[in-house]
């Protein structure tokens, strides 16, 4: 009874708000979370398209290599850039054409399934999700859910017509 | 009494159910479902997702035996965690494809703005076909993800009306976004008006589930195309997570406010 009282604020403690917490990140910690996480995503590769672990590890100790110093990065650069674009930045960089090792990275990480990677990450997110936030998705009621639909249509299809002009013009 | 071990064997227990999540979905695999306008796709993280929540102590109470407050809350610290091999993985398609990422630059940088699409569909929506409040300029002024949560925390308090628009669609779009964002690009691309390469640039939007379905969803549609696919949406996910917020924070907020505003004058001379 004593959650009915509750304001939409106390349902919000659970939220992650607190991106900008990265800048304190435990980066050691994380890389053993790191480790468990790549190692159900091994598996999740392996289940999914039947390359072997074995196979895949020199791809996948690469990508671990580069989610660490991403996020050390994150943690220690004087500006904030969340840890997910630096990683990204890395992983560009090693495999841009004429950087030593750029070849054997493309060739090692091919043997990993993007979709399989992410399939982890969206069991977790099943997982972690919390009475509040079913709570507030409730009492938003059907309106929010029409709204929110439009708002995911909208800016897909925002994105879609301005790329799509851009790249007419550029012909 | 139960303290570090029952810690310890809840986490187990976490990583033990999400390994067993994770290989029924992937052994399920990807399922295609024609319909009139397109084909449906179905992804093996739509079913994680929701095996996950068909597990939630929250949803079902049985697991709340193993699975402590705890070990939920670890698991939503192992959200960002595990997608970042994912994020690499994405980052690295990008290098090979770097001239065909420059030669579609300006798209690349321009199709940002589109994301103000949220107002132009969801705001007229909201404020004249639903008759909402100030619910609706949390709600439409972007895609609600963390960071443009954050930024309606910070301007007018989670406890606000914008603060529960804005909460309501974050919460929906957790629930449903994988969803939409698998089964929409499949069918805009079966209209056959846009080019494949709009519709990958489309798909970052600053969320990683969300880039992974629509990809994902692209992927299993046009699978000879991959490559530039999966580049050019890894290429303007990075540009999101680096705009988003700024966008948000003056130019569609702003812009809410202002169309609000001039939608209900009477609502303002109320305030002041």
């Amino acid at each position: 009874m004593a959650n009915q009282t509750n304001t939409s604020a106390n349902y919000a403690d659970d939220l992650p708000l607190n991106a900008e917490d990265e800048r304190k990140i435990d980066v050691v910690g994380h890389a053993g979370l790191l480790l468990i996480a790549c190692a159900i995503g091994l598996i999740a590769n392996w289940v999914g398209t039947g390359t072997s672990p074995l196979t895949a590890l020199p791809g996948m100790a690469t990508l671990y290599v580069a989610c660490i110093v991403g996020l050390a990065l994150a943690r220690f650069v004087p500006f904030y850039l969340p840890g997910v674009a630096w990683v990204s930045l890395i992983a560009i960089l090693i495999t841009i054409p004429g950087v030593p090792g750029a070849a054997w990275v493309s060739e090692q990480v091919e043997h990993l399934n993007f979709l399989a990677l992410a399939t982890p990450a969206l069991a977790y997110g099943g997982l972690a999700l919390t009475a509040s936030e079913f709570t507030i998705a409730r009492r938003s009621g059907w309106k929010i859910v029409i709204v929110a639909i439009c708002v995911m249509v909208g800016t897909y299809m925002g994105s879609v017509v301005v790329a799509d002009l851009f790249l007419r013009l550029g012909q | 009494m139960t303290g570090k071990t029952g810690a310890a064997s809840g986490a187990l227990y976490l990583h033990i159910l999400v390994l067993a999540i994770v290989i029924v979905s992937e052994l399920i695999g990807i399922q295609r479902l024609p319909i009139g306008i397109g084909t449906v796709i179905f992804l093996p993280i739509l079913y994680a997702f929701a095996l996950g929540i068909l597990v939630n102590p929250a949803i079902f109470k049985a697991s709340a035996k193993f699975l402590s407050r705890d070990a939920v809350k670890l698991s939503g610290a192992m959200i960002t965690v595990a997608i970042m091999p994912f994020i690499a993985k994405f980052g690295t398609t990008v290098g090979p494809q770097i001239s065909k990422i420059i030669e579609a630059g300006p798209a690349l940088v321009l199709q940002e703005l589109g994301n103000l699409g949220t107002i132009l569909v969801a705001f007229p929506v909201a404020v004249f076909l639903l008759k909402m409040g100030r619910e609706a300029v949390g709600a439409t002024y972007s895609i609600d993800r963390e960071p443009n949560l954050a930024l309606i925390a910070d301007k007018y308090g989670l406890n606000s009306p914008e603060g529960a628009g804005a909460m309501g669609v974050y919460a929906t779009g957790t629930l449903i976004g994988t969803f939409v964002f698998a089964i929409m690009p499949p069918i805009v691309h079966g209209l056959g008006i846009f080019d494949v390469r709009a519709l990958a640039m489309s798909c970052g939007v600053g969320s990683g589930s969300m880039l992974a379905a629509c990809t994902g969803g692209l992927v299993a549609a046009v699978p000879d195309q991959k490559d530039i696919i999966l580049a050019l949406a890894a290429a303007s996910n990075i540009l999101t997570y680096a705009t988003g917020l700024y966008v948000g924070m003056f130019v569609a907020l702003p812009l809410t406010e202002w169309l609000y505003n001039k939608a209900r004058p009477s609502e303002r001379r109320a305030q002041a």
